[in-house]
């Protein structure tokens, strides 16, 4: 399977954002989309998540090689802020999205199995979610978005403001999510991008731009990626 | 001091413009045309200046007219019994001791101050007093046309009318002066628009004294309330000097503008906090539902008091004025007739008594506050069917909740009338009935769709929909305008009863069409 973009371009009034974005993303793999404040990380998730309209172009999905649109329920948008609905239970909640997702989980697993793989503790289960913690919402709101399979899954900024055992759950969570599916994930964190993903790709002047690794090493390619990065000026 | 005046008032102005220019970008269709550089381009710049030139001309002038207009000389006027220049300085007067504290501008927090003395660190003093001078100047001269001319209308003579706003000035920086020496004193800030206990009291008593005693036939002999007027100008002379040399400006305003500093910062996570305390926390709350039935019945087990208790409260006052009014046909029959007339006549005005104690906007303001805001940015809740299968569930709700107190009222109608002397044709107490529930299914409906289609607000619960805002005003103003119809109930209940069924067909058809579309947080 293939997530493809094809001249993809947003503007707001006269300032092009999104230039014309081509990108081939591929299955199995951990993207990570870099790019400087106001680059256009966003806008690019909001596009795809269809929040907003792009200006041109078009994006679908490539099945060997049939060619089908994204549908609202193959994809999973992360948002760094963790938005759940704080008048009902964790426990509640994935018991709403089970229901509504019945027919396309397969081999659904019990709600406590649920709890247990992202490690929300037995007795925060029957609690109301305005009363979880931060990295609390965050986990559940990762789980809802990856109990449906989606094909297609964009985390915007996701481990920014957890602490480090969550951020290191909440990355194994990711690694082993990544068969079968795209996941791109966007952050100003190089290093958390060079540990987690397994290509890098740079939003800059409006396009997508693959950075090769070949042979560099660690300290090279961080060389390369800001480099690019620093051409990018006016953003 | 002048670079001071001049900076304080090309801020004053720049914010004013901005905001003219903001509320002009949110205008539907207008915005479409409207740059988002909009704030830079020029012609735009002087029509707003324009614009806020014109407002403060009219803030100078516009409301000491109507003060004086309709506070002293209108109100002044209802009083025959006592001389006509008499009652003018003896509200005047007492009304001015009450403006003095409620209407210092010294002690005001506002939000230019905030912006020159906190953000931009002007030299509060100067500031302060810069702009003090101009609203003293400003009351003055506002007022002086009008008390000339209303006051020699009343008689009384033309140099004391060319007195008077000087005398209103004057006690206005004797109070002041009197709160700064205070602060010197004691440490305490007087905030003008935090009135405590008992200043409320003392409000109370001056007014009473103002409005009170000339109902009384009392009022200040004419040479009294001049001598004192004047003596408020020799206390303003004294405080002058205070005002000038006070050096704690800086202190005060911190205090001031203090809480709208923390405001700035909190506000949104004082409104998430106020969202959240709506919820219960109980913990017997369940529900053996699946899928939306299920979120919707914790939805609305989990709002009951936000949802409910204000529909409780509006259904047993309308019982009490039922009981009331059928009491009152049976023991006093004089007012049976017109009653009778009154329901048979009178419908029209229902519209707008459905209107405000419609629950409409409160219950999809709740909805989006504490559910739709975090569900929508879930992609799988956004599926079309999913969309409109809770569009569904919520509307049957929203009937229910707006449904009871109609009951009620269309019921009590319908007893009022029959108790009244009843009607020739029976059909009216049907349609009566009828016409009330529709109206609230109507309300019901409009809302939601509304809410549907448009969804106003973005990811930080801002709204952001002038549209929205537009049509919100619009249903009000249809309303409002419904009280005007007279109309026999017969007719205008069918017309009512085809117009609810029609525009609940249209707005079902729109939020088929639409609403898997236009349901989603703006950006």
């Amino acid at each position: 399977m293939k997530f493809i973009i094809e001249h993809l371009s947003k503007g707001f009034d006269k300032k092009e954002v999104l230039r014309d974005i081509n990108f081939s993303f591929e299955e199995g793999k951990i993207y990570g989309l870099l790019g400087r404040n106001g680059a256009g990380k966003t806008t690019l998730f909001n596009c795809i998540n269809r929040d907003i309209r792009a200006d041109g172009g078009r994006f679908y999905l490539e099945e060997e090689g049939e060619e089908r649109a994204v549908q609202a329920e193959d994809i999973g948008y992360v948002l760094s802020t963790p938005a759940v609905p704080e008048f009902l239970t964790g426990r509640e909640f994935l018991k709403f999205f089970l229901d509504i997702n019945e027919g396309s989980v397969q081999q659904p697993k019990t709600i406590d199995e649920y709890f247990d793989y992202i490690s929300i503790a037995p007795e925060d289960r029957d609690k109301l979610l305005k009363d979880y913690s931060h990295g609390m919402k965050n986990k559940m709101q990762m789980l809802v978005n990856i109990i449906a399979r989606p094909k297609l899954l964009l985390l915007d900024e996701p481990l920014t403001s957890l602490d480090v055992v969550v951020a290191e759950e909440m990355k194994q969570l990711l690694r082993s999510l990544k068969d079968d599916r795209i996941i791109i994930f966007s952050t100003h964190i190089m290093d958390l991008a060079l540990d987690l993903c397994d290509r890098i790709v740079l939003l800059s002047h409006g396009e997508l731009e693959l950075v090769e690794k070949s042979n560099l090493d660690s300290r090279e390619f961080k060389e390369k990626i800001i480099a690019a990065l620093r051409e990018d000026a006016y953003v | 001091m002048y670079r001071t005046l001049r900076i304080s008032f090309s801020l004053k102005n720049t914010y004013r413009v901005n905001s003219i220019l903001y509320a002009v970008k949110q205008i539907p269709l207008i915005k479409k045309i409207l740059p988002d550089a909009l704030y830079g381009v020029k012609g735009l710049k002087i029509f707003a200046n324009v614009l806020s030139a014109a407002g403060e001309v009219l803030s100078v002038f516009l409301g000491k007219f109507l003060y004086l207009s309709i506070m002293i000389r209108g109100i002044g006027e209802l009083y025959r019994e006592v001389p006509g220049d008499q009652v003018f300085l003896h509200i005047l007067l007492f009304l001015t001791v009450i403006g003095a504290y409620m209407n210092t501008s010294l002690f005001e927090p506002t939000r230019d101050k905030y912006f020159a003395m906190i953000l931009m660190r002007m030299n509060a003093r100067e500031y302060t007093l810069v702009n003090y001078g101009y609203t003293i100047l400003k009351v003055i001269l506002g007022f002086l046309p009008f008390t000339i001319y209303f006051g020699t209308l009343q008689g009384i003579p033309f140099w004391f009318c060319l007195l008077i706003p000087f005398s209103i000035a004057g006690v206005k920086m004797a109070v002041s002066a009197f709160s700064l020496r205070n602060y010197e004193k004691n440490g305490f800030v007087y905030k003008e628009g935090k009135i405590r206990k008992h200043l409320w009291l003392f409000v109370l008593i001056f007014l009473v004294l103002a409005y009170g005693l000339p109902a009384a036939g009392m009022v200040l002999p004419e040479e009294a309330s001049m001598l004192i007027l004047a003596a408020f100008i020799l206390a303003g002379l004294s405080g002058i000097r205070k005002i000038y040399s006070f050096s704690y400006y800086r202190e005060i305003n911190q205090e001031l503008l203090a809480r709208m500093m923390n405001q700035m910062d909190t506000i949104q996570q004082a409104a998430k906090t106020a969202n959240e305390k709506t919820i219960s926390s109980d913990t017997h709350i369940t529900s053996r539902k699946k899928g939306f039935e299920y979120l919707n019945e914790l939805f609305i087990k989990r709002h009951q008091k936000i949802l409910w208790r204000s529909t409780v409260k509006i259904t047993a006052a309308c019982f009490v004025l039922v009981w009331g009014m059928l009491l009152a046909l049976c023991f006093v029959p004089e007012i049976r007739e017109s009653a009778n007339e009154l329901v048979l006549n009178w419908l029209p005005y229902f519209v707008f008594i459905m209107y405000t104690i419609n629950r409409g906007r409160n219950f999809t303001r709740v909805l989006f506050m504490n559910c739709d805001h975090s569900l929508l940015t879930y992609s799988i809740y956004k599926q079309p069917k999913f969309v409109l299968k809770l569009f569904q569930i919520r509307l049957r709700e929203i009937m229910k909740i707006n449904a009871v107190p109609a009951i009620v009222i269309g019921a009590g109608l319908c007893l009022t009338l029959y108790a009244s002397g009843g009607t020739e044709n029976p059909a009216h107490y049907l349609v009566l009935f009828i016409s009330i529930l529709c109206m609230s299914i109507f309300f019901s409906i409009h809302y939601l769709t509304i809410y549907y289609l448009l969804q106003p607000y973005n990811a930080g619960t801002e709204m952001k929909s002038g549209t929205y805002q537009m049509v919100m005003s619009g249903t009000y103003l249809v309303c409002l305008g419904m009280m005007q119809v007279k109309m026999p109930t017969l007719l205008f209940g069918i017309t009512c009863i085809l117009f609810c069924i029609l525009y609940s067909a249209a707005a079902c058809i729109l939020v088929y069409k639409f609403a898997p579309k236009t349901f989603r947080l703006r950006t």
